[in-house]
């Protein structure tokens, strides 16, 4: 085969993501072609370039945007019309960065400070400002946990799991991730924490449907005895026809059928 | 209130940590500048506080980071460009030396990234060091699949070539700066 045609192959068996038949076509080519190898060579070479690390400092501005962007929002509203003249966020980080800057904000938020708490005093209702922080501390906790659930390892994906747990209400998007986790997820912890996550919410229907179906699908004898559990625990009488069904499927793990068995006689 | 605050910075936190490397060392081979690296980084983590509304859940997060982060970047060059392209040549050169061959090998290929066109060293880092599919690259750089394939070749095919050339400019200097150092050739035997 000629260059021409390998060039086609070749970004795709860098990744490794050829067939195995045109895996070894390319192969075959490399023996032969010097050019086509040392191309192959660079970008294996190229694992040679160190890793550079960001300086600590990095850190530190980066919790230092981050109380300026949330002091920006959370004393807006409290400071009154007077402060409408805001600078945005940005360039108040930029501002921020400077000695006058960090010193002037710093007075200026013990003001903010001693003002909000006056008028936060006294008893009055939850105030549109708050209401628009958790809004918004929601929507990021709900970006955690969907970009943790997507990680390659599972320690990672276990993590993002246990942080879907510290919100009261999930968000649908949250909840069909965890659905989707509770059931194709490779690893068993993670699949039992998605459960365990999962169980809060047990009035939501959408939830108790997937436990039940998972019974079926699962494999684990782990998995598949904590959901059992689970079942008893809602005391769900309609998951009595599908633990029937579970107990009598071949090659079920002894235990498991046990399991199953006093979960019926417990929801009779 | 400072629950709410905290809460905050812990999750992002949580992001930072898992990104902030990646995202500096695809900022630093990419332009060469360290500090400027750690802004953008900072840009980056800032937009994802302010933009995360635009997070589409279901979608690769790993690729939304990067559209902002090459986005945060065209931004900046906007802003302030450049008065003058890195030049490779500013660098102090190589010194040869055969206990680190290795370190030498990288250093040299790090100088070969620096002078390629800055798209095709975008398209490497982007699918070598940041570890994005060509699906996901095709997306973000609003092209078709097989022309993220060619483009990959290219930038390849161009990375060897300055490669070798610098390869064979260190080893010509070494020869030249060590003549007493090569093998005696043609050597009269004497009995």
């Amino acid at each position: 085969m000629k260059c021409e045609q390998i060039s086609e192959l070749l970004p795709d068996y860098l990744q490794g993501g050829l067939s195995p038949d045109q895996h070894h076509t390319v192969e075959a080519h490399l023996q032969q072609c010097v050019d086509c190898s040392e191309e192959v060579a660079v970008w294996r070479k190229l694992s040679l370039l160190p890793v550079e690390q960001p300086s600590p400092m990095s850190r530190v501005r980066f919790e230092a945007m981050l109380q300026a962007y949330q002091a920006g929002r959370s004393n807006e509203p409290a400071s009154g019309p007077s402060w409408k003249k805001r600078p945005s966020s940005w360039n108040f980080f930029h501002w921020l960065r400077s000695p006058f800057g960090a010193a002037a904000w710093s007075a200026a938020l013990l003001v903010i400070g001693v003002f909000a708490g006056f008028r936060m005093a006294g008893p009055k209702p939850l105030s549109p400002d708050i209401a628009e922080i958790q809004k918004e501390l929601a929507s990021t906790k709900q970006l955690v946990v969907l970009s943790m659930l997507q990680q390659q390892s599972a320690s990672a994906r276990l993590e993002g799991v246990s942080w879907s747990t510290r919100e009261q209400q999930l968000n649908p998007q949250v909840l069909s991730a965890l659905l989707h986790t509770l059931r194709y997820d490779p690893s068993v912890d993670v699949r039992l924490a998605a459960l365990d996550a999962l169980s809060r919410h047990s009035t939501q229907p959408q939830v108790r449907n997937s436990v039940v179906n998972a019974l079926q699908e699962q494999q684990s004898p782990l998995v598949q005895v904590a959901l059992i559990d689970q079942l008893v625990e809602w005391h769900d009488r309609e998951a009595k026809p599908h633990l029937e069904k579970l107990r009598q499927s071949q090659d079920l793990n002894p235990a498991v059928r046990q399991r199953a068995d006093w979960a019926i006689s417990k929801l009779n | 209130m400072l629950q709410v605050r905290d809460g905050a910075g812990e999750m992002l936190g949580v992001l930072f940590d898992r990104y902030q490397t990646p995202l500096f060392n695809f900022y630093s081979k990419l332009t060469g500048d360290r500090t400027l690296s750690e802004d953008l980084v900072q840009e980056v983590f800032l937009r994802i506080l302010k933009y995360r509304q635009s997070y589409r859940p279901g979608t690769p997060f790993r690729a939304w980071v990067y559209q902002i982060a090459r986005n945060a970047r065209i931004d900046h060059f906007r802003k302030f460009p450049r008065e003058r392209a890195f030049e490779p040549e500013m660098l102090p050169p190589v010194v040869p030396t055969d206990s680190a061959q290795e370190h030498q090998e990288a250093e040299l290929l790090h100088r070969a990234l620096l002078q390629l066109p800055e798209d095709k060293r975008e398209i490497l880092l982007l699918c070598r060091f940041q570890e994005l599919k060509y699906e996901e690259i095709a997306k973000l750089l609003g092209c078709e699949l097989n022309t993220v394939r060619t483009r990959i070749h290219r930038a390849l095919q161009e990375l060897r070539k300055s490669f070798h050339q610098l390869t064979e400019a260190t080893l010509k200097q070494a020869n030249a700066a060590a003549p007493e150092n090569l093998p005696p050739r043609g050597g009269r035997h004497e009995v």
